[in-house]
C-alpha cells in the first residue's frame, strides 16, 4: 500500500534573508530565534513531524553552521530511527553539474541523487522560514485525489501584498490555469506559500528539461501550468513569511496576543533546547517583588526586577530594577541594566544595556534608517549580538548597532540619533 | 585506561507518611520541587558536578515515576562507555524472598552489582535532600584519613536535633575529625550535628558490616550500621558540610523549603547550583515560554515555561502548565504541573499536586493560625475542587477523589477529605 507518510520532504533553508539585516549577520534566516525558545525552522520541521513524514532533507547554503547545530541529529523532531532521518544537504563541488545553489529549483536539481536514493511517490518541497501550522498528510491526500502532477499550497492575502508572492489564477476545480510571479498589477489575491508537492517521477522529469530553469515560481510552475495538472491547495489560518524586520516583529507580537491565532505549543511546535548546550538547564523564571509584567512572553531562566510590557523574552534575560522593556523582542542572556529603557527594539543574544541607557523611547519614528530605509522605517531599532550599550547612552529609533561593539569602540560617542547606524 | 572509581548509590525507595498525599503515587525522591524539577535531581546534579558518573538508584515504593524521570540518565550526562545510571529494584531469587527491608538491606541485596564494578569508594546518598555539595572534597578527606567510613554532618537548630542522626566529632581541623559518638533520633541530643545521610565507605568494610547486619532484625544505615560500626571500633570520620540543607519530610517542611527558593537572594539558588532535570519527563521541553496577560500581577514568585498567568500570583512557585485565570489569586503556594486556578478562586498557603483544578470562586487555605505548625493545606492530584468550595487551613485532600466525595459545603481547618 502506498502511504502518504512515505513522501520525501525537502526543506529549502539556504536563503540569505538579507532583509532581516543584522539578525542574519551570522546565521541563516531559518535559524533566527522566534517566540522566546524557538527558531523559525522549528515550525516547518514540527509540521513535518506532526504530519507523520519521516525522511527529510534540509538544503542549506548561507551560513549554515548555526542551523546545522540546531538540527543536530534530528531527535527533537523524532527524526531518528531505523528508517527515519534528517540530512543536511549543502551545495557540493567535484561532481557533474555541481555548483552553488542558484535558486529553489536549481537546489533541488543538484540533489536529484538524494531524491533517487530515497524512493517515494511524492516529494514535498517546503520553505524553512515561515510561521504556520499545516497538515501535509491532508495535502498529499488532496494531491492524490486531484491526480495532480503538482500541488501548490496557496492562501488568500490582501491585494496590496500580492506583489511579494507568486499569484495563481484557479478554475472551479482549484486547478491553476494561470500564474504570475510577483505581479505589479494583481489579478488575484491567491498567493503561493512556497509549499509544493510534486509527483516524484514528474519532478525528476521536469528538472531534467533545462538546467537554466533555476526557480520554481519563475520557471518550473508556469510551464507546468501550461502543460500539466497543477492544483492549488487552499490553506486557511495563520501563516507569516517573517522575511522582514517589520513582519518578524509583528509575528512575535502576535504570539503574545490572545486572539491572533498563533500558539506554538498548541500547534505542537517543538524547539530544540539543547542545541546550544546551556538552555536546557534553565531554572523557572523569577519575578521579584515590585516587578511589573504585562502582556508578555517570558522564558525560563529570566529574572525580572523591573517592568516588562508587550515583549517577548528568550531564556536568561535579566531586567534589572527600574528598567523598562516594552514592545521589544530580546534574545537569550541579554542584560538590561538598572533604570534603562528599551522600547520597540530587537536585541540579539547576550546584549548588555547599561544603566540609564535609553533605546527608542522619545525618538522620532518617521526617520527611516539611512543605510537601510527599506528594512527599518516604523521605528524598530536593532542591537547586534553581544553588543554593549554604555550606561546613559541614548539610541534613537530605526537605529542599528552592529554586533560585538564593546565599551572601547564608542570613544566619546554618547548618542546614536534616529535613523543612524553604528 | 580511565574508569570511574567511586560508585554512588542513591537511596530512593522510601515514602514518608507525613508527606502524605504527595507520596501517594510516587516515592519521596520523585516529588516535584523547584518549579520544574524533582527532589532527587539535587543529588544527581551534585554527582554530575562532582564528576561521579557511575550511579545506582535503589527504588522500591511506586518506582514508575522515578524510573520515568531518570530515563537514560542522559540529562545528567550519565550515559557513555563507563558512565551510567542503573536502577536497582527489589527482586526475588532462590535464597531471598524479601522486599528491601531497609536501606542497608537494599544495598546488601545488590552486592553482586557493587562488587562487579570494583569501586574504590562507595558513596551512599539519600535521594531526599535539597542541598549542593561537591562530593569530591569529602572523598578526598576520606582517602586522606584512610577512613573505613566518612559520614557528612551539618549544623542544625539544637531544638530540631532529636529528629536526625546526631554525631559528635573530635575536630582535627575545620573539615572534621574522628566520629566519637553517634545516635539516631536521640531523645537528648548531645550535639547539633545532624547526619546528611551521605556516607563514604571503604568497600571491603561495607561488605563485612552488611553481611554482619543480616543477622539482625533491622537494616538501616543510620539506626543500625553506623552504631554497630562505632561499637566495633572501625575508623569512622565525621565531615562537616557547610551550606544550605533542605528537607521535605512533612508537608509543612516541604512548603518551608520551597519558600527558600524565593526572594532576591534565595537560599536555594537553582542557577548557581546548576540544577539539572530530565526535560523529557512530562515533556516539559515542549512547553512554550510562559504567557503573562494584560492584567496579571507577578510578585516574588517563580514560574516555568508552559504557564498562563492572567490573575495575581504572590510568593508562589508554579510548575509547567499552571493556569491562573483572570481574577484568581495564588498566595504563598506551590502548584504542581498543569494545575488550573479558575476565575475568582483564592489560594493561600496551598500545596496543590498535579492536574488539579480549583473551581471558580473556591477558597482554599488561609493565613497562618495560632495552632502548631504552618497549617499548609495540601490537595492530592487529579482533583476537581468544586466552584465556590471553601477549604480551611491545614486540610488534607486525598488524590483523585470521585465527584460524590465533594458533595460537602466546606472543609473546616485541619480536616481530611478522603
Amino acid at each position: 500500500m502506498i502511504n502518504s507518510k512515505d513522501a520525501l520532504v525537502l526543506v529549502l533553508a539556504g536563503g540569505v534573508g538579507s532583509r532581516l539585516n543584522i539578525l542574519v549577520g551570522h546565521r541563516a534566516k531559518p535559524a533566527v530565534p522566534f517566540a522566546g525558545i524557538y527558531r523559525i525552522i522549528d515550525f516547518s520541521l514540527s509540521n513535518v513531524m506532526n504530519s507523520g513524514m519521516t525522511r527529510v532533507g534540509v538544503l542549506t547554503q548561507y551560513k549554515p553552521l548555526s542551523l546545522m547545530r540546531h538540527i543536530g541529529g534530528g531527535e527533537a523532531w523524532d527524526f531518528t530511527g531505523r528508517t527515519r532521518g534528517v540530512k543536511i544537504l549543502p551545495p557540493r563541488t567535484g561532481e557533474k553539474e555541481s555548483d552553488w545553489y542558484k535558486g529553489t529549483a536549481d537546489a533541488i536539481r543538484q540533489n536529484i541523487d538524494f531524491i533517487e536514493s530515497n524512493p517515494s511517490e511524492e516529494v514535498i518541497i517546503l520553505s524553512g522560514d515561515h510561521i504556520y501550522k499545516m497538515d501535509f498528510d491532508a495535502m498529499v491526500e488532496y494531491h492524490r485525489y486531484k491526480k495532480a502532477d503538482v500541488t501548490v499550497g496557496m492562501m488568500v492575502v490582501p491585494m496590496s501584498e500580492i506583489h511579494q508572492f507568486g499569484a495563481g489564477i484557479v478554475d472551479k476545480e482549484n486547478r491553476i490555469i494561470d500564474w504570475e510571479e510577483k505581479p505589479e498589477i494583481p489579478r488575484t489575491n491567491l498567493a503561493s506559500m512556497g509549499i509544493y508537492i510534486f509527483n516524484t517521477k514528474y519532478l525528476l522529469k521536469t528538472l531534467h528539461l533545462s538546467r537554466e530553469e533555476a526557480d520554481f515560481g519563475m520557471h518550473i510552475l508556469p510551464r507546468a501550468i501550461q502543460n500539466d495538472r497543477v492544483f492549488a491547495y487552499p490553506f486557511y489560518g495563520y501563516w507569516r513569511d517573517v522575511g522582514t524586520i517589520q513582519a518578524y516583529w509583528e509575528a512575535n507580537m502576535d504570539v503574545i496576543r490572545e486572539d491572533s491565532g498563533i500558539s506554538p505549543q498548541e500547534w505542537g511546535i517543538r524547539p530544540n533546547l539543547s542545541a546550544d548546550g546551556r538552555p536546557m538547564d534553565r531554572a523557572p523564571a523569577r519575578f521579584f517583588s515590585g516587578c511589573t509584567v504585562m502582556s508578555s512572553m517570558i522564558s525560563a531562566g529570566c529574572i525580572i526586577e523591573g517592568t516588562v510590557e508587550n515583549s517577548v523574552l528568550s531564556p536568561g534575560v535579566y531586567v534589572a530594577e527600574g528598567a523598562v522593556v516594552k514592545n521589544s523582542v530580546i534574545f537569550e542572556d541579554s542584560f538590561i541594566g538598572k533604570d534603562a529603557v528599551v522600547d520597540l527594539t530587537i536585541c540579539d543574544k547576550r546584549v548588555r544595556i547599561g544603566q540609564n541607557a535609553v533605546i527608542g523611547e522619545g525618538g522620532d519614528n518617521s526617520r527611516p534608517n539611512r543605510n537601510f530605509p527599506k528594512h527599518l522605517y516604523t521605528g524598530i531599532s536593532l542591537i547586534g549580538k553581544e553588543t554593549e550599550v554604555l550606561p546613559g547612552m541614548k539610541i534613537g529609533r530605526n537605529c542599528i548597532l552592529l554586533p560585538k561593539h564593546l565599551e572601547n569602540d564608542y570613544g566619546d560617542k554618547g548618542e546614536v540619533v534616529d535613523g543612524e547606524s553604528f | 585506561m580511565f574508569k570511574p572509581s567511586t560508585l554512588a548509590m542513591i537511596l530512593a525507595g522510601g515514602r514518608v507518611d507525613e508527606l502524605g498525599v504527595l507520596t501517594y503515587f510516587r516515592p519521596k525522591s520523585a516529588v516535584p520541587f523547584g518549579g520544574f524539577a524533582r527532589v532527587i535531581d539535587f543529588a544527581l546534579s551534585n554527582l554530575l558536578h562532582s564528576g561521579i558518573e557511575l550511579v545506582a538508584i535503589l527504588s522500591q515504593y511506586r518506582s514508575y515515576s522515578l524510573i520515568n524521570h531518570i530515563g537514560t540518565g542522559e540529562a545528567w550526562d550519565m550515559i557513555g562507555r563507563y558512565r551510567g545510571i542503573s536502577i536497582l529494584p527489589p527482586f526475588k531469587d532462590y535464597e531471598n524472598p524479601n522486599w528491601y527491608r531497609g536501606s542497608a538491606d537494599a544495598v546488601y541485596q545488590n552486592l553482586d552489582f557493587v562488587q562487579f564494578h570494583e569501586p574504590s569508594e562507595i558513596l551512599i546518598l539519600s535521594g531526599d535532600h535539597i542541598y549542593q555539595m561537591d562530593y569530591r572534597e569529602m572523598i578526598k578527606f576520606h582517602i586522606a584519613k584512610e577512613a573505613d567510613l566518612t559520614a557528612a554532618f551539618i549544623e542544625v537548630d539544637q531544638s530540631k536535633s532529636h529528629r536526625f542522626g546526631i554525631g559528635e566529632i573530635e575536630f582535627e581541623n575545620q573539615r572534621g575529625g574522628r566520629l566519637v559518638h553517634y545516635e539516631e533520633k536521640p531523645e537528648k541530643p548531645r550535639s547539633n550535628l545532624a547526619s546528611l545521610t551521605i556516607l563514604c565507605f571503604r568497600p571491603r568494610v561495607l561488605y563485612e558490616i552488611l553481611a554482619e547486619n543480616q543477622k539482625q532484625e533491622s537494616y538501616e544505615f543510620g539506626r543500625d550500621i553506623i552504631p554497630s560500626m562505632m561499637q566495633r571500633n572501625y575508623k569512622i570520620y565525621g565531615y562537616l558540610h557547610k551550606g544550605y540543607w533542605g528537607y521535605t519530610r512533612t508537608v509543612d517542611e516541604y512548603w518551608q523549603t520551597s519558600m527558600d527558593l524565593l526572594g532576591k537572594t534565595p537560599r536555594i539558588n537553582l542557577e548557581e547550583w546548576g540544577l539539572r532535570t530530565n526535560l523529557d519527563h512530562r515533556n516539559i521541553r515542549d512547553c512554550q515560554p510562559l504567557l503573562v496577560g494584560s492584567r496579571a500581577i507577578m510578585d516574588n514568585s517563580m514560574a516555568y515555561n508552559g504557564c498562563h498567568i492572567h490573575g495575581t500570583v504572590r510568593n508562589s512557585i508554579l510548575f509547567p502548565g499552571v493556569t491562573v485565570e483572570k481574577g484568581a489569586e495564588v498566595i504563598d503556594s506551590v502548584l504542581f504541573f498543569n494545575t488550573i486556578v479558575e476565575n475568582g478562586a483564592h489560594l493561600n498557603r496551598v500545596v496543590g499536586d498535579v492536574n488539579t483544578t480549583f473551581g471558580a470562586g473556591s477558597q482554599v487555605g488561609g493565613p497562618k493560625t495560632d495552632g502548631s505548625g504552618e497549617g499548609i493545606t495540601v490537595v492530592g492530584w487529579n482533583n476537581h475542587v468544586p466552584d465556590r468550595m471553601k477549604i480551611g487551613t491545614g486540610c488534607t485532600v486525598y488524590p483523585q477523589l470521585a465527584e460524590e466525595r465533594w458533595s460537602i459545603d466546606s472543609l473546616r481547618d485541619n480536616e481530611v477529605l478522603r
